[in-house]
């Protein structure tokens, strides 16, 4: 039976009238059979993933709302670059840095060249990684041509910076901070329009605060009509707020966002009474809304955003400021997957099978009880034996032995309690 | 006919995962749409990638180098958005400064560049699968990037301990920050006054 799997004759036949016999080998391997397609027919996960996920180009395609850069001549570029790079070969001093391995470069300047050539671009891939334009703007994007620096100010002469995505603590957030920009300078051609008045728009928003609208973003600072960068000259209409991320919730982002304006525009009905200060209902906005409406004026230039999550500071400023309980929130992990009971469960210790399909609020109702029961009104709970393992457990079963061990050693459901 | 008597079907699999997974109504709860969230609190997903497979493809961010005849470039990947950070000595903000840009003062100052960029964004703990020679240029640029703050050692993904299990995993969220002071991440910056 089995030869017969390994050895199929064929031309017998013609074995017997004297042609010579080909005995064709198929080999076969016994109680393996291969599931499925053979590996290089079948495809990867990834490649079932990717063709289960697949989206139309053209519902996805992404809008640029931003300003367009209006490049220099790559000849004159490269001219002033090269010049540039045969004076650096030449210098004897540089040279000898770099031989000796001790040339440190300046990274303020390759921080100011940077934001000025390929940063721009290079911000916007971060702050999609951040998912900013996709929670802010839906399907529109725009590439940031203006440097935006903003810091706030701590104690004596440190200023904490807000980058494009960097840790800053509610309690170093807490002051209105820094805004300087170049606001003469012209978003398409990169050179400065002096002479020309411009105005802008700073808006500050948290799209991950909002308590009760997932979608809504929370305001928390927004000036209109600067004059030429002057931030400090712009008009208010709601006051800076602190960030308050609630304990749990882990780290939420504050985007700035700068537009520039047409001209100088009337947006009073934005303004915030100074009484609604903190009232969050009022404070709900959405920048897609908003960018919607006045679209014709407005053309986001520069962005920045930070990451910030729960301090101790917040507790005071629940309290006297937002005048709320300090909420506190925790992950909410899926629940375990268990599956339907059964009357016999085979090889299952039978206290941890019905202990995981039994009531929860019965179950904690019972081990609170054997804790109290063990623990002196007065003097507290039972000191913890020295050497757990070291005293004998007699005349119990097996299963009860490893509770009680259990117990002594603090491991299993004994620790939630 | 009883619960446990009847057959388990897919439906019915798939019908009691969707229930435990989403919020109860009357529960009070906020959705944090961070992307980067839950990686810092250590619960997003990782893949775990196949078991023999060099290098690996467990990880949140990596960096990757690439070195060419004349140039040196250094990336911080994403397993899913790809490419986020990136530093090259072929960048012009980087090459005006330098005599020759695949010297060892080009990989180092290479590494300061990367490093300051991965402050900047808030991604400082990534993998490296980068194999360097000791005492080479590139071992002196990975040396770079973690004398200034960014650290090769990604955090493991915190599993969901449940009631059953023998012991219990630290929180991250739970772990007070009293004792660690509030640093800014710049040292100090001069002070600028507002135009």
């Amino acid at each position: 039976m089995s030869f017969s799997n390994l050895l199929m004759k064929s031309g017998l036949n013609h074995g017997l009238r004297g042609t010579p016999a080909t005995v064709v080998l198929i080999s076969t391997r016994q109680g393996h059979r291969l599931r499925g397609k053979p590996p290089g027919v079948a495809r990867t996960l990834e490649q079932r993933l990717r063709e289960e996920t697949v989206t139309d180009p053209e519902v996805v395609a992404r809008i640029n709302i931003g300003f367009p850069q209006l490049k220099e001549s790559r000849s004159a570029q490269l001219k002033t670059r090269l010049e540039h790079l045969k004076m650096q070969r030449a210098n004897k001093q540089l040279e000898q840095l770099a031989r000796s391995q001790k040339l440190i470069i300046d990274l303020d300047k390759v921080q100011q060249t940077y934001v000025q050539t390929t940063g721009q671009h290079d911000l916007r891939l971060l702050a999609d990684h951040y998912g900013i334009f996709e929670h802010l703007y839906g399907s529109a994007y725009f590439v940031p041509r203006v440097p935006l620096s903003i810091s706030y100010e701590l104690g004596g002469d440190t200023l904490t910076p807000v980058y494009n995505g960097n840790v800053i603590k509610p309690a170093e957030a807490a002051k209105t901070p820094l805004v300087s920009f170049d606001g003469q300078r012209d978003p398409i051609t990169g050179k400065s329009a002096a002479g020309q008045d411009s105005y802008w728009t700073l808006l500050a928003t948290n799209p991950d605060a909002h308590y009760t609208n997932p979608s809504a973003e929370c305001l928390h600072w927004f000036i209109a009509n600067i004059p030429n960068g002057r931030v400090s000259a712009g008009q208010v209409l709601a006051e800076y707020l602190p960030p308050f991320p609630p304990k749990g919730v882990g780290y939420q982002r504050m985007v700035f966002v700068l537009y520039k304006q047409q001209a100088a525009m009337d947006l009073s009905s934005y303004q915030l009474a100074s009484s609604d200060y903190s009232n969050l209902e009022k404070r709900t906005f959405s920048t897609l809304e908003f960018y919607r409406q006045h679209q014709e004026q407005l053309t986001p230039a520069g962005l920045a955003f930070y990451q910030t999550n729960w301090d101790e500071s917040l507790t005071e400023f629940y309290h006297d400021v937002l005048n709320l309980k300090e909420p506190v929130y925790e992950y909410d992990f899926p629940k375990p997957y268990l599956a339907d009971q059964k009357f016999f469960p085979l090889k299952q210790p039978f206290n941890l099978y019905m202990d995981k399909h039994r009531d929860e609020k019965q179950l904690n109702k019972e081990y609170l009880q054997r804790k109290l029961a063990k623990s002196h009104p007065f003097d507290g709970p039972a000191k913890p034996l020295r050497f757990p393992n070291a005293h004998p457990i007699k005349d119990v079963p097996s299963w009860l032995k490893t509770e009680i061990r259990k117990q002594r050693l603090g491991t299993g459901r004994i620790q939630d309690y | 006919m009883s619960r446990s008597a009847r057959p388990l079907t897919s439906a019915r699999v798939l019908h009691k995962i969707k229930a435990l997974t989403t919020p109860q109504s009357n529960e009070g709860f906020v959705v944090n749409r961070n992307p980067r969230n839950l990686e810092r609190l250590r619960i997003a997903y990782k893949p775990s990638g196949y078991h023999l497979e060099k290098p690996g493809r467990s990880y949140w961010h990596t960096l990757e180098i690439n070195t060419s005849g004349r140039y040196v470039s250094a990336d911080v990947k994403h397993y899913e958005n790809g490419v986020i950070l990136s530093a090259s000595t072929a960048e012009w903000a980087i090459k005006q400064q330098l005599y020759k840009t695949n010297d060892t003062s080009a990989f180092v100052n290479l590494g300061r560049v990367l490093a300051h960029r991965c402050l900047q964004s808030g991604i400082t703990e990534m993998t490296c699968n980068v194999d360097a020679v000791a005492g080479s240029k590139l071992q002196k640029l990975l040396q770079t990037l973690q004398d200034n703050g960014v650290s090769f050692k990604e955090p493991t993904r915190l599993k969901n301990s449940q009631p059953w299990d023998a012991y219990r995993q630290e929180k991250p969220w739970e772990v007070s920050e009293q004792s660690i002071p509030a640093t800014p991440l710049q040292t100090t910056a001069t002070k600028s006054k507002q135009k």
